[in-house]
């Protein structure tokens, strides 16, 4: 029978009335939105980049040079380590496969040096006979690093190009290594761009004055805890100068280390500890200001650390008085002033020779943190407002046009009742799909709307296939009530098979799918899904109403 | 009652559909092996999201565009292959460009975009050979800030502390040979805009690198094949495997005929485009499982009848729902042809091709591989007796 308890009733309306309320925000007027809690006005659904304009990058982040890095630094603490255990080696070095190999001079201490490798990274996996040690990372701990590179960036992105908050980026994943970045509504990615581009990493350093005591440009030999590294005037200096070794150092691949720069262009250099006193990642804030008048009123930058950080860096200049503490940033030393007293208020400052312009950048890319990765564009798009709006008023017109012919070609066919029936049945799974992508927060394309068309026109398919198998149990004889019940059950099996292979492609589109595909496939599942639930459900029930009420002797169909 | 019931269909049609067969199945196999034809001679008309490249829309400030006049200026500006089509409506274009190299021509193009966008005091020339250097020449001095904004005049951005500090009136910047290639996509809008900005707004623009399209390919390659083979385990676990293949038959003749038509009338190859393939090789299921349906059911009831017999059977008794659930996507589909703008066109022609001959295909294609499988009624009673036997 085509019955439905009266709870099931109630459940469906009560089902479709909260599918209408979330979906009314998108039509809510801005004075309207402004009364409302936030929490509600703010689900609607938002207008993708080719609907309202503006800028799209897809980022590529070389995750090769992360890696590299990592293996160098792993190699360095190798080497520490079994100095410190006294184990003798020929040599450790970073193979481009990415594994690291140490040669031991003595297999007989293996056991001794595996146990310090151990020391090192418990993660690392270990191989290798004889006096060979190989070691690398396991697959899952390399796709977990690169993810959180990755997932690092993307927050720092933010950052970024959001500071305000207002501007409402969209900031993904895409595939292994890149990153995907829309910004409505600017014209001009000049100044986007180059906050892109910087990776800022900012470390705090001591100089190791007794290398720099002995007054060699290039010390031949540095104790291991000690690497060099080049300042900025040494680096600018170089530039003027030769400018094509600027160049080799800019795109070497894999990255010079600042050591290699060095001691390869006799770059002026500072001998500095390895050890980093205190890293960007411990810097609560920065702002761009001016010295006082007394010391000349030159820009600035002011920094405050949070906890961590304050303690370690109070400790540190005030066990160092009178050395210096050189101030790195992405590989260059911009400054090494000396400390003069212990700096324990947890805040300090970067002079340099700044411009206004350069401290009120380089101060909100120390706020937002350093790039993990450095990140190269290699996908550029934008598109004016105007186009946009063109691009929703035929996508309007569209939807408009093809709900209303499928509406009136479904009344035409199955008449006022069970047309409206159809129609009825179709308008509440366009309202589900739109309370759905609104609390999904959803982007709707130009692609997303032409899946809302196809949508609609799929949507009344099941009703189609209802309303067909019942003209033919009543052709074979059925009464009324009978050919009603047997048409919707025996058509049951073919609109679910239907709907559920149409659902097949769509979740695959939306998982193989990038850019515009993604959008389509959105809006097509997510119709597919509701669909399953008015084509089911919602058109039982209205049957079953219309059939209590009405107690047709006869079908009008 | 002001409405009477409308039978778009007759109720009770008897056309010999399993008779034709042959003839269908020699049509189909001709348009199949044509299209693949087509695609290996002619290849897709590949958009910039495969093909990389620089796309712009421009639109005509006043009255209509002139195709062949702006054909003619941008051809003439040196950037390599330009092609243009109407975008839409009889205003608006889209040029496209083929990626630009990071040579010294590409510098040379500053150089004049420079010149004509700062005055002639300006220059821009290569820096060291093999490198990506830039040198620009100011003609009075200019501060860090003035050399940024100068700069981006160029569609060049750079870090502030790869600027002059002092004031100076040359300024070399430092960028590798892939920033520059990159930088040299924008030159090249640049200099577009330069050469028809009087008489055309420029609307969008687009440049995407080479390494994309290959990935996107492989990537929409995989999706069609995963569509497939899920649809078809689908149908398999739901019916007998005859029905699977069947349904994969028709499928693979949906999405060959489709990629026939794309390769027939030039349409922009897009993601877009990717999509209605996608969609389509899902839409082609959707009629077969209707007439899929029925025959499995009548297979049940008549158990005597010849297999020809019963899907013909099979095949006119659903007849007007399979054609009647086209129509209401078609209807829709025809609405995004005429109003969807052109972004959406080609994806629009592709998925009314696709409900055409996904019908089609359901009726004869997939019904017909079930006869060529021989499918036999026997052989289904003899599974369902096991069946029950079992149980």
């Amino acid at each position: 029978m085509l019955n439905l308890p009266r709870w099931q009733t109630i459940a469906i309306i009560v089902f479709t009335a909260l599918a209408g309320l979330f979906a009314l925000p998108n039509v809510l007027p801005e004075s309207i939105d402004n009364v409302l809690p936030k929490w509600y006005a703010q689900n609607r659904i938002n207008l993708g980049l080719d609907l309202r304009g503006g800028a799209h990058f897809l980022l590529e982040a070389d995750l090769r040079g992360v890696m590299n890095e990592r293996l160098t630094n792993v190699s360095d603490s190798v080497r520490a380590e079994l100095r410190k255990n006294q184990v003798a080696f020929k040599e450790v070095s970073v193979e481009p496969n990415g594994h690291v190999l140490v040669i031991l001079r003595d297999e007989a201490q293996r056991a001794k040096a595996v146990e310090a490798v151990r020391a090192v990274d418990p993660t690392l996996a270990i191989a290798g006979t004889g006096p060979t040690i190989d070691l690398t990372y396991s697959e899952q701990d390399l796709f977990r690093k690169k993810k959180e590179v990755i997932d690092q960036s993307i927050e720092i992105l933010r950052r970024r190009v959001d500071e305000t908050g207002t501007i409402e980026p969209t900031i993904v994943r895409e595939g292994d290594d890149r990153i995907l970045l829309q910004v409505p509504g600017i014209k001009d990615t000049t100044d986007l761009k180059r906050k892109i581009n910087q990776t800022a990493k900012l470390t705090f350093h001591l100089v190791n004055e007794d290398v720099a005591a002995r007054g060699q440009a290039l010390p031949a030999t540095l104790p291991p805890t000690t690497s060099l590294v080049p300042t900025r005037e040494g680096m600018q200096a170089l530039r003027a100068a030769n400018p094509k070794a600027f160049e080799e150092i800019q795109s070497a691949n894999p990255r010079l280390t600042p050591e290699q720069i060095c001691r390869r262009f006799q770059v002026p250099c500072l001998p500095v500890f390895k050890r980093v006193i205190v890293g960007g990642e411990d810097l609560d804030d920065a702002k761009a200001t001016f010295e006082s008048q007394q010391n000349g009123g030159r820009p600035i930058i002011s920094f405050t650390f949070n906890a961590a950080g304050g303690r370690s860096f109070c400790a540190a200049t005030r066990q160092n008085i009178g050395k210096r503490l050189a101030i790195q940033l992405d590989n260059e030393i911009i400054s090494a002033p000396v400390v003069q007293s212990a700096i324990c208020g947890g805040s300090g400052i970067i002079t340099g020779q700044f411009t206004t312009q350069q401290t009120q950048e380089q101060a909100l890319l120390l706020r937002s943190g350093a790039l993990p990765a450095t990140l190269t564009i290699i996908e550029e798009r934008t598109v004016g407002a105007d186009l946009g709006a063109d691009a929703i008023h035929s996508g309007t017109v569209a939807a408009v046009v093809g709900t209303l012919l499928v509406m009136v070609f479904m009344f035409v066919t199955y008449g006022p009742l069970f047309g409206g029936f159809a129609n009825l049945a179709m308008s509440v799974n366009m309202l589900l799909v739109l309370a759905g992508m609104s609390i999904l927060g959803a982007s709707l394309t130009l692609p997303g709307i032409a899946g809302l068309v196809l949508t609609v026109g799929m949507s009344v398919d099941s009703n189609v296939l209802i309303y067909e198998r019942v003209r033919e149990e009543k052709a074979a004889g059925r009464s009324a009530l009978g050919a009603l019940t047997a048409g919707y059950e025996r058509a049951l099996t073919a609109v679910i098979d239907s709907n559920l292979t149409a659902l097949i492609a769509g979740v695959l589109l939306f998982g193989f799918g990038s850019g515009p595909i993604r959008g389509f496939a959105t809006s097509l599942s997510l119709g597919l899904l509701t669909h399953l639930f008015t084509a089911t459900i919602f058109t039982r029930m209205l049957l079953a109403t219309w059939m209590r009420w009405r107690r047709p002797t006869e079908l009008v169909l | 009652m002001l409405w009477k019931p409308l039978h778009l269909v007759p109720a009770n049609t008897k056309f010999d559909f399993m008779g034709k067969r042959k003839l269908a199945l020699g049509l189909s196999t001709l348009v199949n092996v044509l299209s693949l034809v087509g695609l290996a001679v002619f290849g897709l008309n590949f958009g910039i999201d495969f093909q990389g490249g620089i796309a712009i829309q421009v639109r005509a400030k006043e009255g209509v565009i002139h195709l062949d006049s702006l054909r003619a200026t941008t051809g003439a500006l040196g950037l390599g292959e330009v092609s243009l089509q109407s975008f839409g409506d009889d205003r608006t274009a889209l040029i496209r460009v083929q990626r630009q190299e990071g040579n010294n021509a590409c510098v040379a193009h500053a150089d004049a975009v420079m010149k004509h966008r700062a005055g002639e005091g300006w220059s821009v020339k290569p820096g060291a050979e093999g490198a990506g250097d830039v040198v620009f020449t100011a003609p009075g001095q200019l501060d860090s800030a003035g050399w940024r904004d100068a700069v981006s005049r160029v569609g060049l951005t750079v870090l502030e502390r790869e600027l002059p500090r002092a004031n100076t009136n040359v300024a070399k910047i430092d960028m590798t040979p892939d920033q520059r290639a990159e930088w040299c996509q924008q030159v090249a809008i640049k200099v577009i805009d330069d050469a028809i900005g009087s008489k055309y707004d420029i609307r969008s623009t687009e440049s995407v690198g080479p390494k994309i399209g290959a990935e996107l390919m492989h990537s929409g390659i995989i999706a069609v094949l995963a569509t497939m083979g899920a649809i078809v385990v689908y149908m398999w676990f739901r019916f007998e495997w005859q029905f699977g293949v069947g349904a994969l038959i028709a499928m693979l003749h949906d999405v060959i005929s489709t990629i026939g038509v794309f390769v027939l009338f030039r349409l922009d190859f897009s993601l877009t485009a990717l999509a209605a393939v996608l969609t389509i090789a899902g839409y082609s299921i959707n009629d077969t499982v209707v007439v899929f349906d029925r025959v499995r059911e009548n297979l049940r009831r008549y158990k005597k009848m010849n297999l020809v017999e019963l899907l013909n059977f099979s095949i006119n008794e659903t007849l007007s729902r399979t054609l009647m659930t086209s129509v209401t996507v078609f209807v829709a589909v025809a609405a995004l042809v005429v109003f969807g703008g052109p972004v959406l066109y080609s994806f629009s022609i592709a998925m009314l091709w696709g409900v055409i001959v996904g019908t089609y295909s359901s009726i004869w294609i997939a019904c017909a591989g079930l006869v060529f499988m021989k499918l036999r009624p026997e052989q289904l009673r003899h599974e369902e007796e096991g069946a029950k036997a079992k149980a």
